[in-house]
């Protein structure tokens, strides 16, 4: 089975073959004897055998579902990496709604859910980067959200008080 | 005592019905709608419902818990830290059930709680102070007024909630322009936390340390003074690693804290456990800061090292025990240990915090390991409390072991669902000037400064390649096709990471 995998930039072209009682695992033309065992739901005991050679690399990781469909967090070495996978060929159509993001109105939404302690913008106000939008309170810290660029606030959507949930679009600028 | 009530949620009420049942104390949990689940909850022998998920609704309302320790049947409340551990009113209010609040009288809870009483307690007792506001500034004190104090201590200065802790209601302030903006912040942090807006000023010492002395008082008069905990490893004014002893204090340094901080407890007749802070000048002179009438979080540290259960010293200080502990002895440090909180934020994007489901916990133990945790694989962070989900320590021989030790902790901890701070640590424990102990309280903030946009913890070719080996792995061992596995529960540090990425 042939899977694209994306991390970060990157894609890589993986193929799992199995063979007998382990898997040959292909990166990018580069092959791979895995000793493969899953342990409970999210964790893989891989053992990596360097050209059959009974010296093993041992590797623990685990795979933990992410918010899209075939997106993972994959915990290795004591790193947490996003990573999407694809089956080979299903790829495409995805990067292109990826890639629609960074132009357009800016959507600045709550990245948990909490309470707007303040608002410091208004409707049709000019921003400059970096400048403070929203203060949204949760876990008892005041983490204040910024414009990511220069522009016109178009819509504020919250008031001083109002409990957001996470996602909820605070302030639209243009 | 028969039987105890914790008022309070997470690690430290865990922690505290472990001590409980080591004394063979019955023990009475409470919990808000959102905690029916929680560690505590499911070790306690009882729990009772108090409220709503917030704070002020649950765990804040004195009239709920001390209703509940009374129909319960409970001899004796603990209230752990934050919530209402340094609450005067709380511990009236037992006093008036005639349940026992373990911990100081209300009487002496006003007078230390209070920055500006305590700051006249410390002189009184012959212990220096920061130059600084005798009297509290409250809500009707005008800005021009502040402003005329702040002149006249000289900027920079800190700015700091009467009633405040924990980092909450503090500013620091460099010029005059800057004193409004704080003032506001501070004020309004300090009203929602506390509940009151009452702020001090004092002279900020540049490059201080952080240390504190740890107290037990019983009802018989004795005060005793714990070797010292190193606290200046802060961010946003808030502890992050504290170790004991510190490399800054000599023995000779040692008595005369030690000996002050006794003083100044005597002084406000206290009893049970507490701590005084004092900063550490580079040439040895200190100051004292504050004192916190309570069990501090970081009380672990000092365990490792002296081999005393404070929790229990508490429960027995309450019922009437005399301290038998040898001073000599307790002024000792057996070795050295090392804590690191652990934190439900993500440490790689502004340590934005990171609430929700913990997918898969593995706790590190091994010689020289401990930890005080909250949590449990399959539990909802929540988003109403104090984000900090464990405290790991660890105890070594010296300074280096205890480090070492620290980091094969931390390279076995793994939280899987939500970020946490375990990789800050990891990073931080590699860095030199750590290591040898060049530390004070502005370290974390120049060192955070420094590699801008660098992650913590370097993700190498190797690893992105064993991440794309192992996804593909997983995905071809798993039954569930991919084009079907899980648009799962939003998972929010994803979340969190893209609003830093359109914000930076």
């Amino acid at each position: 089975m042939t899977f694209e995998i994306e991390i970060g930039e990157t894609v890589r072209t993986v193929t799992v073959q199995r063979k007998g009682p382990v898997l040959q695992v292909t990166v990018d033309g580069r092959a791979q004897i895995v000793d493969a065992r899953r342990v409970g739901d999210a964790t893989l005991s891989l053992l990596l055998a360097p050209g059959g050679d009974a010296a093993a690399r041992s590797v623990d990781v685990s795979v933990v579902a992410g918010r899209t469909s075939g997106g993972y967090d994959v915990h290795v070495g004591g790193r947490t990496i996003p990573v999407q996978v694809r089956v080979a060929g299903a790829y495409r159509h995805q990067r292109t709604v990826v890639s629609a993001i960074g132009s357009g109105p800016q959507r600045v939404v709550a990245p948990m859910p909490g309470k707007i302690v303040r608002v410091l913008v208004t409707p049709g106000e000019v921003v400059t980067a970096r400048q403070g939008l929203v203060v949204v309170e949760a876990m008892k810290m005041e983490n204040e959200l910024r414009a990511a660029r220069d522009g016109q606030v178009r819509a504020v959507s919250v008031v001083e008080g109002q409990l957001v949930e996470a996602g909820a679009v605070l302030v639209v600028i243009e | 005592m028969k039987k105890i009530l914790i008022a309070n949620r997470g690690e430290i009420a865990v922690r505290v019905i472990r001590a409980c049942r080591d004394l063979g104390i019955a023990t009475v949990a409470v919990y808000s709608e959102c905690d029916r689940t929680a560690l505590h909850v499911r070790m306690a022998d009882e729990a009772w419902p108090v409220g709503p998920s917030a704070p002020r609704d649950s765990y804040l309302r004195i009239d709920t818990i001390v209703d509940v320790a009374r129909r319960s049947g409970a001899d004796a409340v603990h209230p752990g830290y934050g919530f209402l551990a340094e609450n005067a009113a709380f511990a009236t209010s037992c006093r008036d059930a005639g349940v026992i609040f373990i911990g100081p009288s209300p009487e002496a809870i006003t007078l230390m709680g209070s920055k500006t009483a305590a700051r006249r307690v410390a002189i009184k007792a012959g212990v220096p102070v920061v130059p600084g506001t005798e009297e509290p500034l409250d809500e009707r004190t005008s800005d021009a007024h502040v402003r005329a104090v702040a002149e006249r201590i000289g900027y920079p200065l800190m700015l700091k909630a009467v009633s405040g802790g924990g980092g909450k209601g503090m500013r620091m302030v460099s010029t005059a322009a800057d004193l409004p903006g704080a003032l506001r912040a501070a004020r309004s942090e300090a009203q929602s936390a506390f509940g009151d807006g009452a702020v001090y000023l004092e002279r900020l010492i540049l490059t201080p340390r952080h240390v504190e002395v740890q107290l037990l008082g019983d009802h018989h008069g004795t005060v005793l003074p714990f070797v010292e905990r190193e606290c200046s490893i802060q961010r946003r004014h808030q502890k992050v690693v504290e170790e004991s002893p510190s490399l800054a204090v000599s023995p000779e340094l040692r008595r005369q804290m030690t000996s002050a901080a006794a003083a100044v407890a005597r002084m406000a007749g206290y009893t049970n456990a507490g701590t005084i802070e004092f900063l550490l000048g580079g040439d040895g002179s200190f100051y004292f800061l504050e004192m916190n009438t309570r069990l501090q979080v970081e009380h672990p540290i000092t365990e490792m090292v002296t081999g005393v259960d404070l929790v229990q010293w508490q429960i027995r200080i309450a019922r009437g025990e005399p301290l038998t502990l040898d001073a000599e002895a307790i002024l000792s440090p057996h070795a050295h240990a090392i804590e690191c909180r652990i934190y439900a934020e993500d440490p790689e994007h502004g340590f934005l915090p990171s609430p929700g489901r913990i997918l898969g916990l593995r706790v590190p133990s091994g010689p020289g390991v401990r930890d005080d945790g909250g949590a449990d694989e399959g539990d909802d962070v929540p988003i109403f409390y104090d984000p900090l989900i464990s405290k790991l320590i660890t105890w070594g021989d010296d300074r280096p072991q205890a480090i070492a030790r620290m980091k094969r902790a931390l390279a076995e901890y793994e939280v899987r669902g939500i970020r946490t701070t375990i990789p800050f640590f990891r990073w931080l424990l590699d860095d030199e000037d750590f290591r040898a102990a060049r530390i004070d309280t502005t370290f974390i903030d120049r060192k955070l400064g420094t590699p801008e946009g660098a992650p913590m913890q370097a993700i190498t070719p190797d690893h992105e390649w064993l991440a794309a080996m192992a996804a593909a792995v997983h995905q071809f061992s798993s039954a569930v096709p991919a084009s079907t596995a899980s648009a799962r529960t939003a998972s929010r540090w994803t979340d969190a990471g893209r609003a830093e990425a359109v914000r930076s």
